[in-house]
């Protein structure tokens, strides 16, 4: 179970673009470069900001402070709404730089990939990875904008290059590598590595262990069976060692899609506009991958910071809007809403590939509604998202804006 | 300050068969003139079937901020937003 540490040429870069939201905004418009710029889910003194620039970070603007705490900070804050499609563009051109080096490119995020050059030509050749990296950092400045900068971190494994990349922001590259391992986490804090959080670190403390360093002379056995109780122990113990355990593919298990209400609301009738939209938003998805979903999840968050969700599996394939709305409708009428709604959320789930096709009883007859949402997907597909829409949808406008995924980004 | 207009405008764009690139070179709205200067980011979008094209821009004395749109189904421009590059 003991395994030393990872000796390897390190061959795993992680890059991440500084501030990607607000950074493109800067790139877009020169005026508000050098500037402290705030990128909001909504511009209201509530909307909670999803990135800033360095500027305005380093006037204590960070990631979830509200726009009204944002001006309190700092009266010249540029506050904006998100341009996802433009972040969506600048994901393709930063991946397409990638691939010039490699096929082993893996997105993890709108702002962040990890390139694996095990087998890539540049480096066959030669090159070393740091060379690559300020050649990848010059053809990003080419495709995306003078003004957009990279982190670059290089590790024999993931964990270690996305802590690399994390060690000099702005514009940083830095390497981890077998050897200056314990040097590098003995100049960082338990907080400071990737995908440890307060609860783990408190974890940590309660068996004694208060650094990185600590961390890593940790046996396995104490991590498995005392710290995290299961096998995640070990998946630290060889993390923290540079041997590679996160290089796995997740397949989709599910759509969802959710809104936070500007204006709360028990009424009935509203929450049933919101649900068919998010169910219309939620179907597309589902029927442009080329799938029909065995069950629906419907969340719901309540003014007073409560919760109430509730899953139900179908006995039917649900593919079209129409279906993925009445489940999730009966789910809602089910529900005593004991205050005003804040938030809804629609999940389909048990997802399985439309191809070969499940005949039902009730196909080619009019309670067959696969064939509407075909037909209103080929008009949707020509004239635009939400052309041709269910009469209850009728003049809902923006409401439910298109918004860009913290995590996975499948649909791009 | 950032502000919506969705405005149809007058548009003089410039092929550079040279560098592979078009850009717009005049914009003309509410009767002046701006000449543009720096080209800050392009992007396409699709409207189902129908590509526009994206450009946010400064004119050359770098004083306002344009997104311009451009309906490829017709070669209609829109100017969408400008700025001033200060707070709102």
């Amino acid at each position: 179970m003991e395994s030393p540490i990872n000796y390897n040429n390190p061959l795993i870069m992680h890059i991440d673009l500084n501030s990607c939201f607000a950074i493109i905004e800067q790139q877009a418009n020169p005026l508000i470069r050098n500037k402290p710029v705030a990128i909001a889910a909504y511009n209201t003194p509530r909307g909670a900001i999803i990135a800033s620039s360095y500027e305005a970070k380093a006037l204590g603007i960070k990631l979830g402070t509200n726009v009204r705490d944002a001006r309190m900070l700092c009266r010249e804050v540029i506050v904006m709404t998100p341009d996802p499609e433009k972040y969506f563009d600048a994901h393709r051109r930063f991946k397409k730089v990638l691939q010039n080096y490699t096929d082993e490119v893996t997105p993890k995020s709108v702002d962040e990939f990890v390139v694996d050059f095990s087998g890539s030509r540049a480096v066959q050749l030669g090159k070393s990875l740091e060379q690559v990296g300020h050649e990848i950092k010059k053809d990003i400045r080419d495709s995306l904008g003078e003004y957009v900068t990279v982190n670059v971190g290089i590790g024999p494994n993931r964990f270690l290059a996305k802590l690399a990349a994390g060690l000099n922001k702005p514009n940083g590259m830095d390497t981890i590598n077998g050897e200056n391992l314990r040097d590098t986490y003995s100049k960082l804090q338990l907080i400071d590595l990737p995908g440890i959080n307060t609860r783990y670190r408190a974890r940590l403390n309660m068996a004694g262990i208060y650094t990185p360093l600590q961390f890593l002379d940790a046996p396995a056995s104490l991590l498995k069976k005392q710290v995290f109780k299961s096998i995640v122990g070990y998946y630290w113990y060889l993390r923290l060692r540079g041997q590679e355990i996160d290089n796995i593919g997740f397949s989709r298990k599910s759509f969802g899609q959710q809104y936070a209400l500007g204006q709360k609301t028990a009424d009935i009738q509203e929450l049933s506009r919101l649900l068919m939209k998010l169910s219309e938003k939620c179907g597309r998805r589902l029927r442009k991958a080329g799938y029909a979903a065995g069950g629906i999840h419907l969340w719901l968050g309540f003014e007073n910071r409560t919760n109430w969700a509730q899953s139900k599996k179908q006995k039917s394939d649900v593919y079209s809007t129409q279906d993925i709305f009445l489940a999730a409708q009966r789910l809602l009428n089910s529900l005593t809403l004991p205050c005003r709604v804040s938030n809804i959320g629609v999940t389909v789930f048990n997802l399985h590939p439309v191809n070969p096709e499940q005949l039902g009883l009730f196909d080619d007859s009019r309670l067959d509604t696969r064939g509407l949402a075909k037909a209103s997907d080929l008009v949707n597909d020509r004239y635009g998202e939400f052309t041709m829409v269910p009469a209850i949808m009728a003049n809902m406008g923006d409401t439910i804006l298109k918004r860009v995924a913290f995590g996975s980004i499948n649909d791009i | 300050m950032r502000e919506k207009i969705n405005e149809e405008i007058s548009v003089v764009m410039y092929y550079s068969a040279r560098k592979r690139l078009a850009v717009p070179y005049l914009i003309n709205w509410q009767n002046r003139e701006y000449m543009v200067g720096k080209i800050g980011y392009r992007h396409a979008i699709r409207e189902g079937q129908t590509l526009h094209h994206i450009f946010e821009l400064v004119d050359k004395e770098n004083t306002l901020w344009f997104r311009l749109n451009l309906d490829t189904s017709n070669l209609h421009w829109t100017l969408e937003a400008i700025s001033d590059g200060i707070a709102n």
